[in-house]
């Protein structure tokens, strides 16, 4: 029951998709994971819960330093894609910290992202 | 319409069946005085294509709508729903009738539920305060035949129900399916069924024999000596397989949809820009009857091969004289001519698709997991497909065919595969990946693998495939045997007995009975002595391969090159939930979510 209940709640922010009210959406899906860690064979969601969050409040920075909303409601691969395009490796940088992307990912994320922009110089050092 | 098939080569009346539905629907119609406009689900338009042609309907005063959140637009006062009972089509309703009172506009509504109306879908009418201004009744469509061997019960997501939700409704469609089809062909005596939605169809089958029985004395001979049921979940290696003949490949890249395909006319050779255009495939064309089933490559051989001799008998044609029946001759040829150039058309558009290098290394990894040697090797190549953010749906594909082969991943793969999935395509594909775990089709390996044993004992890894000159059904696979259809082979030459082991190693129970209602005619008894099964007029009896979750084309081709094959005492009819491919029914599983 425990584990339906926390479905619901971490479908529910999806349903509210699109809207400008972020907060109370990132506290829905906190909210989903603690109902998941109360359980111990949901570390997986809960955990895929918290990264959420936590993507969702960096994006929302992103958005509003490049005033650009382009970043909420992406992927953490495409998060990352969209720094580099943009020339912000620093962003970029830190988004791989923070999630703990691997290097492999890392290097196919930036090869595509630096072809999109055609940067083949960079994509020669690199 | 020209995609309605023609059914007159049908081992078994399907003609009757159409025409009874048809005649239903415009019982329907006729019964509702003067001009009105029919809304039909969209799901449904496709099914009816292939019931009734559009302008038998126009003579019957009736205007075509789809049905969607827009208000409908029509003189018509009166408003004939014809729709799946849906929740979220009921919403839609309700909403066009609020408009309409909003508009002061005053029509007469009436809702068919295709095939059965639904307590839940009325109680929304009740609710929104509509349900005193409409009638409603019920069009019990179960089925629809898509060609001369195959039927539909159109239940596109009934694997996914069963699976995830937990709605077995669908189970009670298909057996009231295949009572009335017993009603029109008489009570099959063998049924023999594979997997858990198998075997409660079964059961819910004899429950409705016991309830309303159909009565064998009307009919000496029964037309279908054996059904044979078998669940999706049973083999869900085999869909997700891509398909190599030329019909699968047709659906797996262009997508066949009730018995035609919808394509740009660019494609077909036609000029016209951007221009959309309905290709019929069924066997009412006779070259694809010839062509739908072989492996792609042998395809563009025999397609090259008549566009030769046609040629060479065009040059003779001009050099020297004919006589006036060779002149005959030559013009029937020509006749077949509108054919050959849709084929040779849509064989080009296809090999675009399958001489690109990622199709071919595709293959290669499937056949890779299939034979199961080399762990490491494929899940690294998931592993990067995954980080190369190739389309989801191929990917999830791949990760079926690889979970299912081995039983499930190892909690550290599973998690890291997983893990990977949401920071590559965001985390909403939770719930996906969720349904895929409840389904058992991507989850965590809890016992050891026994796919080994299953692919050596029923010899599913065949060597050496002649895709030219087949032996075996291998070659709709170039060289893997769909193991559903190894399970038709032996149910129809020896019963499930001598593979019961196997059986037990696949989900799902297994069951297998004979009914009663024969007690006089012991002749009937048994399916092994093939000689004494041929119907009285000649004719070979009928064995119905029922797949409960769909079947792909491939397989369909598979049990064909089955029931040609020498000594095969039976002709096969298949009926199936829906035609599916390993990519329609793995969408099923994506949420959408926003």
């Amino acid at each position: 029951l425990l584990w339906k209940e926390s479905w619901e709640l971490s479908k529910n922010p999806m349903a509210s998709k699109g809207s400008p009210l972020h907060g109370p959406r990132i506290k829905l899906i906190e909210k989903s994971q603690g109902l998941f860690s109360e359980t111990k064979e949901h570390n997986f969601e809960s955990k895929a819960a918290e990264e959420h969050a936590k993507l969702l409040r960096i994006q929302h920075e992103l958005e509003v330093s490049t005033k650009q909303a382009i970043f909420v409601d992406s992927s953490i691969s495409d998060t990352i894609r969209t720094c580099i395009v943009l020339g912000n490796h620093r962003a970029a940088m830190k988004v791989r910290t923070e999630f703990k992307v691997s290097e492999k990912r890392w290097y196919w994320l930036k090869v595509f992202a630096l072809a999109t922009i055609r940067d083949w110089d960079a994509l020669e050092k690199f | 319409m020209a995609q309605i098939p023609n059914l007159d080569n049908a081992p078994i009346n399907l003609t009757s069946l159409r025409e009874q539905s048809q005649k239903e629907l415009l019982s329907i119609l006729k019964n509702i005085r003067g001009k009105k406009c029919m809304v039909v689900d969209q799901k449904l338009s496709g099914s009816l294509s292939l019931i009734i042609q559009t302008s038998l309907l126009k003579e019957h005063m009736v205007e075509l709508r789809h049905l969607s959140a827009e208000p409908i637009e029509t003189d018509s006062t009166k408003v004939v729903y014809l729709v799946r009972s849906q929740l979220s089509l009921m919403k839609f309703i309700c909403s066009h009738i609020h408009n309409d009172i909003s508009k002061g506009l005053q029509r007469e509504y009436y809702v068919y539920f295709v095939p059965r109306r639904s307590v839940a879908c009325e109680k929304i009418f009740e609710e929104e305060k509509v349900h005193q201004l409409m009638t409603i009744g019920e069009y019990s469509l179960y089925m629809i035949p898509l060609d001369e061997d195959v039927i539909s019960f159109e239940l596109d997501l009934a694997y996914k129900e069963c699976q995830v939700d937990g709605d077995t409704s669908s189970l009670w469609y298909i057996a009231k399916a295949i009572h009335k089809l017993e009603f029109s062909f008489g009570l099959i005596p063998n049924v023999r069924a594979k997997g858990k939605a198998s075997v409660r169809v079964a059961d819910i089958l004899n429950r409705m024999q016991a309830e309303e029985p159909v009565n064998s004395s009307d009919i000496v001979v029964p037309e279908i000596n054996t059904l044979i049921i078998l669940d999706r979940e049973v083999d869900m290696v085999t869909p997700m397989c891509s398909q190599l003949t030329y019909e699968g490949l047709l659906d797996e890249f262009l997508r066949v949809n009730h018995g035609s395909m919808e394509l740009d006319a660019s494609i077909m050779g036609v000029q016209q820009e951007g221009k959309k255009m309905r290709v019929p495939l069924n066997s009412s064309d006779k070259l694809f009857k010839e062509i739908r089933d072989l492996n792609f490559e042998v395809v563009v051989q025999v397609l090259r091969q008549k566009a030769t001799s046609m040629k060479q008998d065009y040059t003779e044609m001009t050099t020297t004289t004919q006589s006036v029946s060779e002149l005959k001759d030559f013009v029937k040829k020509l006749n077949s001519l509108p054919e050959m150039t849709r084929h040779i058309n849509l064989a080009q558009h296809l090999s675009t698709f399958t001489s690109k290098p990622s199709f071919l290394g595709r293959l290669d990894m499937e056949h890779t997991i299939v034979e199961a040697q080399s762990y490491d090797i494929c899940f690294e190549y998931i592993e990067e497909m995954i980080h190369k953010q190739e389309p989801l749906v191929n990917i999830l594909r791949l990760l079926i065919l690889f979970s299912v082969t081995n039983s499930g991943l190892p909690k550290k793969h599973f998690d890291y595969l997983r893990r990977e999935l949401l920071h590559s395509y965001g985390f909403e594909h939770m719930a996906t990946l969720n349904n895929l775990e409840k389904a058992g089709l991507f989850k965590r390996q809890e016992t050891k693998g026994n796919w080994l044993t299953i692919k050596r004992a029923l010899q599913l890894v065949v060597e050496d495939t002649d895709t030219a000159n087949p032996n075996d059904i291998a070659y709709v696979f170039s060289g893997y045997a769909p193991l559903s259809i190894r399970l038709v082979q032996s149910a129809i030459r020896s019963g499930w007995r001598p593979i019961e082991e196997i059986l037990k190693l696949l989900p799902g129970p297994h069951s297998e009975s004979k009914r009663s209602g024969f007690a006089t005619s012991p002749s009937y008894d048994s399916l092994n002595g093939a000689p004494a099964d041929k119907l009285s007029d000649g004719r070979r009896s009928l064995v119905l391969v029922v797949f409960i979750g769909g079947v792909t084309f491939a397989e369909i081709s598979a049990l064909r090159f089955l029931s040609a094959q020498e000594g095969m005492a039976y002709d096969l009819i298949v009926a199936t939930t829906k035609i599916v491919s390993g990519h329609t029914l793995t969408e099923t599983f994506v949420e959408n979510m926003g």
